[in-house]
């Protein structure tokens, strides 16, 4: 047996994902160690890792995002590479160049890449440049009347983003002229609350369009593959809510031409480890380059079930200067996998947050299903995160067994004490459309009102015991006096 | 006999009744003795032990719906009155499930329109067999509409005639009430008549004739007596009543009986049968039921009278059933029980004035009317003015009810009587509950309540004929939305029957079941006082599977909380219950009321940190479009626009920039432009 990559890793995340990458150090015999903030210092990954180091107060500007912070965690606990997971400091490439200055191994694309494909902007011109189609876009944003003439140019509606944006953060679609005021503004403010930084690009917003992004795989020694597509349309503000893999929408033919134009792009831009670049496809079929993901997804796991490979554990090999042992040839999809983001959002509430204690916790299990997951019962889900629980994974042959599956395990799954997306995503999985694989980004917003309708029910034996409580603490019963 | 009536026609019934020449009874128990004696508090988790006894006790009928139940299972129980009876319809077999219904009134307090009760009749037709109808007028009209469904609904109806004893309610007044009864019925083949005695008034004799005056009429009819047994002569008038000819009669268990609701079974059937007569009725399954009764019956004793004992004087004051203990509590808790006897009194001499049945409504007017006047009086002229308000009074009736007769002072105390009549009184001197059975009460009695202008009120407003046809229709359509709009979701359509009676009941018990579930699950003490100690645990069964909730602990009230922690089904939860008073300390957040158009509540809970936008900062009077936002909330970074739901003005902003907000909190009014002129 071959010695470990590294010696330690440092997770510098929290949630289901540190939980997640914790699996394969200890497969590989690495220890792992995780950073906590005040709020954290119960939750599970903080139990799940080999060590633990505080970061700060709950904050995530204080704590998670605290670079200095991270840093002297992950150096004084004596890792020897950084993992950032997904969100926090996953693409900045500031924080890849101080993990590396200190002497670790930062487990994703170098900081040079990431600079390229994190400005929204820079990573479109270099995608175009090396071939991949993307939307009519608008670069250099000034002020609304730009837009409104861009729009008359490429016609409405139009979508604003932000050059440093991530997670659907701070875009603002605009149908119309008169809308184009309001909506710079409010993009732009939310950009700079969430990212520090006002600037906002326009592109063309394509209608009814598909969500479909290409998983790929490099390693530092100019080897790409690509692990084939997922489908996210299922996505509400741009948050996905339901992934798959392989998407409906995809003739081997297509996957295989789209396949070898991400990897000749990622080739050409010299990337390394996971990534992912994102498509949107029109109604007619032309796809359009998203931008790229240059780091782990919170869907991997939907490619995983079909391809065999756990891709943060190739992460770590890669990182650690392994040449990838397989070639395209090697990549057999088989089957269908679905995944749902149990998230602490009330659908019924305009997805409000919901956290509190988690007094009840029936995670599934059975054939086929597959949980990746940051909570436990009793846990209490802090205030300032995201509102990422679990998520939950079904495999099947096809894409209606696999359907089948998801919702046998959404029955299964109970939580009590916060609102979650259990009962929209049933909902969800048992739509014509979706059954029908008729899905669009627009899915979530246009069946809203129909998708939120079911009761939110609380267990009966959880109400009635409310009940005892109250009549026992008033020692009668105020209701029947 | 033994083979089940459910499942019969009604004229099946009805024969099967006539030709078998027996006695037959009703059980009272679960509706009218829980409502003379226990304010209708008994608990499905008890009447569901007695469902198998009294299904093999031979009963007719047991009446465990109507009257003020439905209401009160809404308000207190937090009983589903359909989930009620259909428990009962699904273990009784071989006795049939009675409801009583107040005619218009149906299971409420006014008189609702005709659309109205044939919807609630039909909503409880696949459930209730025996339909026991009355009319506080006798005002056979009235009943129609609910004699209609019934009988197109092949269920049983049994109408009745208010009793009364009294000059005006002679033999020839109640002929004329059957026969108007009869003609409504298309005749007696598929009817049973209750002579309903709710005080428990008449004596022996008088109901002997009464019956046997209407049996001379009408041979073939079958008659109910139903009496409650307050003047304490209960069992020899129902031996009276059986002698002329009466067949079926009303009865509770042994240990349900106390003073105001009907007569123990077992020793009513023993001396009928002494006398004679067949009755039936299984005295051993009876005599289970009791000591099923005299195990849970302790349960209730907060719920009886503290003012206890036969009341020979009902045959003046006339007041029915559980009114007349509950008029002596409510007289306690509001200060005036010595004022008690003179308002008897006084409840006696205005059944000579103003002429009706003493039931539902008519009991509850003839009680606040004076109720108040005494009061009025008492505090006016102290105790010499009632005693020359009597003196009054008594003049009045012995000049053959001469005003003439009186002195100016005399006749000015009469003419103030009803000068504060309740909105109930004056409907009813304007006959908007009926015609009044003995003609309208004189001039004077209109001059007192409505004032100098008495003859153009009456001649405007008074009815002379059937208020329901002056009554129009409800807009289903609209009540449905606008419940739908308090309740937050669609209601099905039994929750709209509940609804229709009594709106607020109906939407506070369906919120009450949407946080506590269905409590009926509960045993009758649990149900009362929870838990008491660590340690104590109680099974319960939902869906038919077992569950387990055990009392860990109740914490020290701290800052209106105590925190209860209870083992559900082996997993500890914690509780926190605010303690009463703690409600009004804490900060109170005005909600939104999501059926109010203009009303802007916060979907979620956030921090509002922009009012207006960064463009147009709003305050109040500042004009909407629809659509418009009117304020920006922040939620774990992420930004929520709230946007008016309509084009308007801002009447009020409720929050201010760097507040926390609450989930359904009022952000904001908008209103209507105001008009420009």
């Amino acid at each position: 047996m071959s010695p470990p990559v590294f010696r330690k890793i440092f997770i510098a995340n929290r949630g289901e994902i540190a939980c997640r990458a914790v699996r394969p150090c200890r497969e590989l015999g690495i220890r792992s160690v995780v950073g906590y903030s005040d709020c954290d210092e119960l939750s599970l990954h903080v139990k799940l890792a080999d060590e633990a180091v505080r970061l700060g107060p709950s904050p995530a500007s204080m704590s998670y995002l605290d670079i200095d912070a991270v840093l002297r965690a992950a150096r004084d606990s004596g890792c020897d590479a950084v993992f950032p997971g997904y969100g926090f400091l996953a693409e900045n490439p500031d924080f890849a160049e101080a993990v590396e200055r200190e002497g670790m191994v930062f487990i994703g694309p170098p900081a040079r890449v990431m600079r390229i494909l994190g400005d929204k902007i820079a990573a479109r011109r270099a995608l175009s440049a090396s071939g991949v189609p993307v939307t009519p876009g608008l670069e250099d944003v000034e002020n609304a009347e730009q837009i409104v003439a861009f729009g008359k140019r490429v016609g409405w509606p139009l979508i604003i983003k932000a050059t440093a944006g991530g997670g659907g953060k701070g875009m603002r679609k605009v149908s119309s002229p008169h809308e184009v005021e309001e909506g710079l503004q409010a993009a732009r403010s939310v950009a700079e609350k969430a990212f520090g930084k006002a600037s906002v690009y326009v592109e063309k917003f394509i209608e009814g369009a598909r969500h479909i992004e290409f998983q790929f795989l490099a390693d530092r020694h100019g080897n790409v593959i690509h692990l084939g597509e997922r489908e996210c349309s299922i996505q509400r503000q741009h948050q996905k809510l339901v992934e798959e893999a392989p998407s409906s929408l995809l003739t081997p033919e297509v996957r295989k031409r789209m396949g070898a134009v991400v990897v000749r792009a990622m080739k050409e831009v010299g990337y390394e480890t996971a990534g992912t670049l994102e498509f949107l496809v029109d109604r007619k079929g032309k796809f359009f380059a998203l931008e790229v993901n240059t780091r782990i997804q919170v869907e991997h796991t939907v490619t995983e079930m079909i391809s065999g490979f756990d891709i943060i554990r190739k992460m770590f090999k890669i990182a650690g200067g392994e040449r990838l042992s397989l070639t395209q040839g090697d990549v057999l999809l088989r089957g269908h996998a679905i995944q749902c983001r149990i998230n602490a959002e009330d659908p019924k509430h305009g997805f409000a947050p919901s956290f509190g204690r988690i007094t009840f916790l029936r995670q599934i299990s059975g054939p086929f299903v597959r949980t990746e997951s940051g909570i436990y019962q009793g846990w209490q889900v802090p205030p300032y995160y995201d509102s990422l629980l679990s998520k939950i994974c079904a495999v099947g042959k096809d894409r209606d067994t696999a359907i089948e599956r998801m919702r046998r395990a959404l029955r299964e799954f109970e939580i009590w004490g916060v609102k979650t997306t259990v009962r929209l995503l049933k909902e969800i999985l048992s739509h014509p459309d979706f059954v029908s694989g008729d899905i669009h980004t627009g899915f979530i917003e246009e069946n809203i009102a129909h998708l939120t309708e079911y009761e939110d029910l609380e267990e009966e034996i959880f109400k009635v015991a409310k009940f005892v409580a109250e009549v026992s603490a008033l020692g009668g019963n105020v209701h029947g006096a | 006999m033994r083979g089940g009536l459910r499942g019969k026609s009604a004229k099946r019934i009805v024969k099967a009744i006539r030709d078998s020449g027996e006695i037959w009874l009703t059980n009272t128990g679960p509706r009218d003795t829980s409502q003379s004696d226990y304010k209708n508090r008994f608990t499905l988790h008890d009447m569901s032990r007695l469902i198998p006894v009294y299904n093999e006790s031979g009963y007719f009928s047991v009446e465990v719906h109507g009257g003020a139940r439905l209401h009160q299972n809404m308000l207190n129980n937090k009983i589903d009155p359909f989930r009620e009876v259909q428990l009962w319809a699904s273990g009784s077999s071989r006795v049939l499930i009675q409801t009583l219904i107040r005619a218009t009134n149906v299971w409420g307090y006014r008189m609702y329109p005709r659309n109205v009760v044939k919807l609630a009749v039909r909503s409880f037709l696949e459930t209730v067999d025996v339909w026991r109808c009355f009319d506080f007028l006798n005002y056979v009209p009235n009943m129609a509409p609910v004699a209609e469904e019934v009988l197109k609904g092949g269920r049983i109806f049994q109408p009745a005639i208010s009793f009364n004893e009294s000059p005006d309610c002679s033999d020839a007044y109640f002929l004329r009430v059957v026969k108007e009864i009869v003609a409504l019925c298309g005749g007696t083949d598929g009817i049973i008549l209750c002579v309903k005695d709710m005080a428990g008034l008449g004596s022996p004799d008088r109901i002997r004739r009464l019956i046997d005056a209407i049996l001379q009429k009408h041979p073939d009819l079958l008659i109910l007596y139903h009496r409650h047994a307050t003047d304490g002569l209960v069992i020899p008038a129902m031996a009276a009543a059986a002698q002329a000819g009466a067949r079926l009669f009303d009865v509770t268990d042994d240990a349900f009986s106390r003073f105001y609701g009907h007569p123990p079974v077992r020793p009513l059937v023993r001396y009928l049968r002494e006398l004679g007569f067949s009755v039936r009725l299984d005295m051993e399954k009876a005599g289970e039921a009791t000591d099923i009764i005299r195990g849970f019956i302790r349960g209730y004793e907060m719920y009886e009278s503290p003012y206890k004992g036969f009341s020979h004087d009902v045959v003046t004051h006339r007041m029915p059933g559980g009114a007349f203990p509950s008029s002596f509590e409510q007289a306690e808790k509001g200060g005036f029980l010595d004022l008690m006897p003179d308002i008897l009194k006084g409840m006696a001499y205005g059944n000579r004035i103003i002429k009706y049945f003493d039931v539902t409504p008519g009991s509850q007017i003839t009680w606040t009317t004076w109720a108040g006047i005494v009061q009025r009086v008492q505090k006016e002229g102290g105790e010499s003015g009632v005693r020359k308000l009597f003196q009054a009074l008594e003049k009045y009736f012995q000049a053959g009810e001469r005003m003439e007769a009186l002195s100016p002072a005399e006749e000015s105390i009469l003419l103030g009587l009803y000068a504060r009549a309740t909105d109930d009184l004056k409907n009813l001197l304007l006959g908007k509950l009926g015609p009044l059975p003995f003609g309208w009460p004189k001039d004077w009695v209109y001059r007192s309540a409505f004032g100098e202008e008495w003859r153009e009120r009456v001649a405007a407003d008074r009815l002379e004929s059937s208020p329901l046809s002056h009554l129009p229709e409800e807009d289903l359509g609209r009540a449905r939305e606008t419940m739908e709009a308090e309740l937050g979701r669609p209601p099905t359509d039994e929750e709209f029957v509940l609804y229709l009676m009594h709106p607020k009941a109906a939407t506070d018990f369906l919120k009450f079941r949407q946080m506590y579930g269905d409590t009926t699950v509960l045993p009758t003490a649990v149900w009362f006082y929870g838990l008491k100690s660590p340690g104590d645990s109680v099974l319960v069964t939902l869906s038919g599977k077992p569950h387990v909730i055990s009392l860990v602990s109740i914490g020290e009230g701290v800052g209106g909380i105590k925190q209860v922690v209870l083992s559900v089904d082996n997993i500890m939860h914690v509780f926190p219950v605010e303690l009463p008073g703690a409600a009004h300390a804490r900060k109170t957040v005005r909600k939104a009321n999501p059926a109010v158009k203009g009303e802007v509540g916060s979907s979620m809970r956030g921090t509002v940190w922009r009012i207006g936008t960064k463009d147009r900062v709003l305050k109040e009077g500042d004009r909407l479009r629809k659509g418009e936002e009117i304020m920006n909330i922040e939620v774990m970074k992420t930004e929520n626009a709230v946007k008016s739901p309509v084009e308007g003005v801002i009447r009020e902003l409720c929050v201010a920039v760097n507040e926390t907000v609450e989930v359904g909190q009022l952000l904001a009014v908008i209103g209507p432009e105001p008009d420009l002129q």
